[in-house]
């Protein structure tokens, strides 16, 4: 067992540190105060393979392995979260479900869009009464022969003002909502489709969170993913990956705010010594690089685990739960670190403290973690 | 055409420690990366390469972990690799330095046309192994260049050089140190990483392998000593002066007059005479 990064790993690491803090350090203030999108960045991101990181190589993809795909997530996270949860978001549950679940000539004609970045992909899940519970979907797909007709609305649709190839979790049955899930492709341009105003979000300020609305959008059938009640399915399997992403972010956040606490803990003087000779602010810096890295090791396991073709929902669930977790506390500890410089917004910290919140809310809250990781626990000791 | 990049992996901190006893860095303290100068003499040769269709090579000396700059280079466009790596290598000067890495290019690249390198590199600054290496080799070489284009058997260079700017011609095969400036190099593609980890061409040679006399390389071939490195100082000295006002102007002006533009130093003098 081998525990330290292996040469590709180590250069994956650096390259997207490299180009992330090249390009996004000196705008991830800028952004998250305007809440705006970076295409510009999106540009050069595209031939750099950012949007197809795990796609195969045979539809334009980098054809990563899992532990790459997080480490990529992690260092775009570290600089900006809400562009890697742009990244995430578009890679795990955007492109895979197209790459795992799509048909030859589904992945022919989307996987190269996505691949490339030229379409943005979303996952339209969430709805007013739906979410922790997929089965509460009440969007609605009817069945008309060449086509369906998709009607109903998606609320906090992540990357949803960028996207151009989203996919949609409707019912075709609202008696019978799980046997009749069902995933769609969607294009952007399909008349009906539009999209709401961008949430005003606490934190990852800089990704375009919005509602979606579907009235009438006709979606041919063969954009229709798997076949008509595959979609609970298909949605779990993209949402445990999708988890691996989250943890990944949320690693990447954590080591940000770390990294911030510990140099200015080291310039801020008070009682003529550095902060960081005070054991009370030694024992945070002690318990967030502890924690990091236990965070860490459980994404590279999912990771391993699903490199090696084996079922990771159970570690996939412990690692964004801990993750997730762990990067509140840390970007928690860190503006206490700072002082009431941490709770100014002129200090990244306070970016981070935002941005880490929703780690634990979305892609499974920390209770819907528990809960898939109780019936592996429980189910493993019968 | 084909190009041949040598290139060094240097410690990723600028400020590193070193070692008092050996004078040397703690190299063990850094992660490694591709020297930056370096990166730009791959630059400007994937970049010529690609419009001139040339083969570049990416050559380097060092500990086995240098294979990274390589696969490295192969990511970003180069389409092999040489890694010249030996213990009897270690401790290696700019003099056997140069002439491993020529013994190694007349072996496995033979027939190059363009041989780029870095200009300096950031953790010794010496700017020597590139044209010592072209004496070695017997060409002509120019340092800090920044641009080159190829004609024929020409190599066309563009520099700076003491605030003017150069145009120089040299035939091929030569050699050339690139500059820092006026270019960006390319972030590494993803995929090419991916493709550096499968089926590429990098060679792993030792000292025998370029039938190198072992007594002519690492410390005992090199005639460099290092006699002393120290962390340049500095710092401000704070003088107070003391006295009455009139003196205190006096021993300012003995210090600084020099330095005080005429007109001022003379209204000075001249209220000083009332």
């Amino acid at each position: 067992m081998r525990l330290d990064p292996c040469m590709k790993h180590k250069l994956v690491r650096k390259a997207v540190r490299e180009f992330a803090e090249a390009e996004l350090g000196p705008i991830a203030h800028d952004i998250d105060r305007d809440a705006r999108f970076p295409w510009e960045v999106v540009e050069k991101m595209r031939p750099l393979n950012f949007f197809g990181l795990q796609v195969s190589r045979d539809f334009g993809g980098a054809g990563l392995d899992s532990i790459s795909y997080a480490i990529a997530v992690e260092e775009i996270s570290r600089i900006s979260g809400a562009m890697g949860l742009c990244v995430t978001v578009h890679n795990s549950v955007g492109a895979y479900p197209i790459e795992r679940f799509g048909t030859e000539d589904q992945k022919r004609r989307f996987l190269p869009r996505l691949a490339s970045g030229e379409s943005i992909g979303a996952f339209c899940l969430t709805e007013a009464n739906a979410g922790s519970d997929a089965s509460g979907v009440e969007t609605i797909a009817v069945d008309a022969g060449e086509c369906f007709v998709l009607n109903g609305t998606k609320i906090f649709v992540t990357n949803g003002g960028v996207c151009s190839l989203p996919l949609v979790f409707a019912v075709s049955d609202p008696s019978d909502p799980t046997g009749s899930s069902c995933v769609f492709v969607v294009e952007k341009t399909m008349p009906g489709f539009s999209v709401g105003e961008m949430e005003d979000l606490c934190g990852m300020r800089a990704n375009p969170v919005s509602s979606i609305f579907l009235e009438d959008v006709r979606v041919p059938r063969e954009n229709l993913i798997g076949g008509i009640g595959d979609g609970t399915k298909i949605a779990l399997a993209t949402l445990d990956t999708g988890r691996i992403g989250i943890a990944a972010q949320a690693v990447g956040i954590a080591q940000a705010a770390f990294e911030a606490a510990v140099k200015y803990s080291k310039e801020r003087q008070q009682f003529k010594r550095p902060i960081s000779s005070f054991q009370s602010i030694q024992n945070m810096i002690a318990d967030m690089a502890v924690s990091i890295d236990a965070a860490r090791l459980l994404v590279y396991r999912v990771c391993a685990v699903r490199d090696a073709g084996g079922r990771f929902g159970k570690e996939a669930a412990m690692a964004k739960l801990y993750a997730s977790t762990i990067c509140s506390e840390v970007a928690s500890k860190a503006v206490q670190i700072h002082g009431g410089y941490g709770y100014s917004k002129e200090y990244d910290v306070e970016r981070y403290f935002r941005d880490a919140k929703v780690t634990e809310i979305y892609e499974g809250t920390s209770e819907i973690q528990r809960m898939v990781i109780s019936r592996w626990v429980l189910s493993e000791s019968m | 055409m084909k190009f041949v990049v040598c290139m060094k992996q240097v410690p990723m901190a600028s400020e590193l420690p070193w070692d008092p006893k050996t004078r040397t860095l703690r190299r063990d303290l850094a992660e490694g990366m591709m020297n930056p100068a370096c990166k730009q003499a791959l630059e400007l040769a994937l970049g010529l390469g690609q419009k001139e269709g040339a083969q570049v090579t990416a050559i380097t000396m060092g500990p086995p972990m240098a294979e990274e700059i390589l696969r490295e280079a192969i990511a970003m466009g180069a389409h092999r690799g040489l890694l010249i790596t030996d213990p009897a290598l270690a401790g290696s000067d700019t003099y056997a330095t140069s002439f491993t890495l020529a013994r190694a290019i007349e072996i496995f690249c033979p027939d190059f046309d363009l041989i780029l390198t870095g200009c300096h590199t950031t953790d010794s600054e010496t700017a020597q192994v590139g044209p010592q290496l072209a004496e070695e080799l017997g060409i002509a070489s120019a340092a800090y260049v920044d641009e080159v284009t190829v004609e024929g058997g020409t190599a066309r260079l563009r520099r700076v050089s003491d605030g003017f700017l150069e145009t120089l011609e040299i035939d091929l095969p030569c050699l050339v140190t690139v500059n820092t400036t006026n270019r960006s190099p390319r972030y590494v593609p993803l995929s090419g990483l991916e493709d550096a980890f499968g089926e590429v061409n990098i060679l792993s040679v030792g000292v025998a392998d370029l039938g190198i006399d072992p007594a002519l390389v690492g410390a005992d071939g090199s005639p460099t000593r290092i006699v002393d490195v120290t962390a340049p100082r500095s710092g401000k000295e704070n003088v107070v002066l003391t006295g009455a006002p009139k003196k205190i102007v006096e021993e300012l002006l003995e210090r600084f007059e020099s330095r005080i533009s005429g007109l001022i130093r003379q209204d000075i003098r001249k209220s000083d005479a009332r």
